[in-house]
């Protein structure tokens, strides 16, 4: 380990700062908890408010996977992922199955995760209701009263403008059958796999300073109408390198012509299900 | 017969500093009833009406409010939370703007969606129809039901604004000078709508005006303010027709010469 750094970066009082946040956060399904946030070497938006929360609980037997849209490969993924093997001198992985701890953008890993896990998304906005509400006191009213119909209004106008609610990513979710979420901009493809999930969910807002959580086998919902009910994504294709009909694609174009070929957006998902079919 | 009192009001009080707004009010409000508050300007209407619907805190007084459910209660000491519950379903404000009651991001239809869902179970064919059914009981064309506030006329907007309000089947209306903004022409009109839907569904209202002609048209009972107090009060017609206070008499009687 380099000297000059505590363990994990960050200070141990910010550490258990951080903790206690995190604390009242899981008490709280999904309510945003404010935090005193700290610098890190790295720009707001990428992925700080994630990177205090996985640094304020990982330890040294901690396996640490990082992505970003799925992909272990990325920059952003690898620079946070050396952040951690340099400042904690832990192990890191590629395999969901294998990791303890995983750090996240936009999108939930294809292969379940169990009990001894902990997921931590990077969030770029927590409020669900900012762009409906702008003033912060009135919104932190609407949560306190549960005053959600907004919310309901927004699925209402893309009903009625498109046929259909379009939003298909940060898909607004209910926790805990109290606090409206937002479950950062995963495609709501991943909305499903928040609802009782073994693995406690943990979100950092780096910008804003919040922090909040979904503890493990928590009713979410995705908010939607009787008469419209929630749906995910879903494609005619099957990934084009391993044959998943089940997974989430990303499109590609592949020539000048624009061809376009589908494959998994989860990388490690990919890889291991290719494997398996061989 | 047996009509339930849903609001008593006693020695209600309001001053802006040193500034009488209203002073000493007391009226009892049943239920189906319409109050009209008349008077000239400063009299203290809309300071009245603001402190009877919870947008301010008046200096003294009570106030009692009787819901459909929960018994009688203290509408100056229940919690934010409660007022707001309050005025999102059960009571609505008409303002005389219409854009002051309106959301002008979202539709006409998402308007009314709006007040429902406060109350109404997550069904979207039911907003919508609803949605259509209180914009044509306001004589609006519900083909328009996804156009956006700004599109609509003055008149048009208002009518939005009493479909919004009524839609979600409120105890008690609040509505001042409801029509003051607009062409007279276009006045009658929506005071005619206004009429035949009161009757129609049986709504509580208190209304504030200045125009006697509304007065009469509309109003079932009658508060004459001047000053910030309540000078004379009792049925309209008979306040009308037989004003005891001087100054009802001037009131009336310069009607008469118009
Ligand atoms: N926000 C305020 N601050 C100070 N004084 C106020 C305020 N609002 C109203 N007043 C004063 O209180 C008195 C009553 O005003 P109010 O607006 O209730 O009268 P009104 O009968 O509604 O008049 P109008 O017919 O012009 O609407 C007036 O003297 C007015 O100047
Ligand atoms: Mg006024
Ligand atoms: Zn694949």
């Amino acid at each position: 380990m380099k000297t000059g750094f505590n363990f994990a970066y960050l200070d141990e009082a910010t550490k258990r700062m951080i903790r206690r946040k995190i604390l009242k956060a899981v008490c709280i399904p999904g309510y945003q908890c404010p935090f005193g946030g700290r610098e890190m070497p790295l720009a707001y938006g990428w992925g700080t408010g994630g990177m205090q929360v996985t640094a304020s609980i990982i330890g040294k037997q901690d396996i640490l996977k990082v992505i970003d849209q799925g992909a272990d490969d990325t920059t952003n993924a690898v620079s946070i992922k050396n952040f951690f093997k340099r400042v904690c001198n832990i192990m890191t992985t590629d395999r969901t199955t294998e990791a303890s701890l995983i750090q996240t953008r936009h999108r939930i890993p294809e292969t379940t995760l169990n009990k001894d896990q902990i997921i931590v998304y990077q969030v770029p906005q927590p409020e669900p209701l900012r762009k409906l509400e702008p003033k912060e006191k009135e919104t932190r009213k609407l949560h306190a009263y549960k005053e959600y119909a907004l919310m309901h209004v927004k699925l209402y106008e893309e009903i009625s403008q498109f046929g259909s609610v379009i939003k298909t990513w940060a898909y607004p979710v209910e926790t805990n059958n109290r606090y409206i979420t937002d479950p950062t901009p995963i495609p709501k493809f991943d909305n499903p796999k928040m609802n009782n999930m073994e693995a406690l969910q943990l979100f950092g807002a780096g910008r804003e300073k919040r922090i909040y959580a979904i503890p493990p086998y928590t009713k979410v919902k995705s908010l939607d109408f009787d008469d419209h009910p929630f749906e995910i994504q879903t494609w005619d294709e099957c990934c084009s390198i391993c044959g998943s009909t089940k997974s989430y694609l990303d499109e590609i174009i592949i020539n000048n012509e624009g061809k376009k070929n589908f494959i998994c957006s989860d990388t490690d998902f990919c890889k291991s299900n290719l494997e398996k079919n061989k | 017969m047996n009509i339930k009192k849903i609001m008593h009001v006693e020695n209600l009080t309001h001053f802006y500093g040193n500034q009488i707004g209203c002073k000493g009010i007391n009226f009892d409000l049943y239920k189906g009833e319409i109050l009209g508050i008349v008077g000239e300007s400063g009299s203290g209407k809309s300071t009245l009406l603001k402190c009877l619907s919870g947008e301010i805190s008046p200096s003294a007084g009570k106030i009692n409010i009787s819901l459909d459910q929960g018994g009688v209660k203290d509408f100056l000491s229940l919690p934010e939370q409660e007022k707001r519950q309050l005025m999102r379903s059960m009571w609505g404000i008409v303002h005389q703007n219409p854009r002051d009651g309106l959301n002008l991001r979202i539709s006409a239809g998402g308007n009314i969606a709006e007040r429902l869902l406060n109350v109404s179970e997550k069904n979207y064919s039911f907003l919508r129809n609803t949605g259509k059914y209180w914009m044509e009981k306001t004589e609006m064309d519900s083909d328009r039901i996804d156009e956006f506030p700004l599109s609509f006329s003055g008149g048009m907007q208002q009518r939005l604004q009493i479909s919004k309000i009524l839609s979600s089947n409120p105890q008690i209306v609040f509505m001042d000078e409801p029509t003051g903004g607009l062409d007279v022409s276009v006045q009658a009109k929506i005071l005619d709508t206004i009429k035949s839907i009161v009757r129609d569904i049986n709504v509580t209202m208190i209304i504030v005006t200045h125009d006697l002609a509304v007065v009469r048209f509309l109003t079932d009972k009658l508060l004459v303010m001047k000053d910030g107090i309540v000078v004379e009060t009792g049925l309209t017609d008979r306040v009308l027709d037989d004003p005891q206070h001087s100054y009802t008499q001037l009131l009336t009687s310069s009607i008469l010469q118009v």
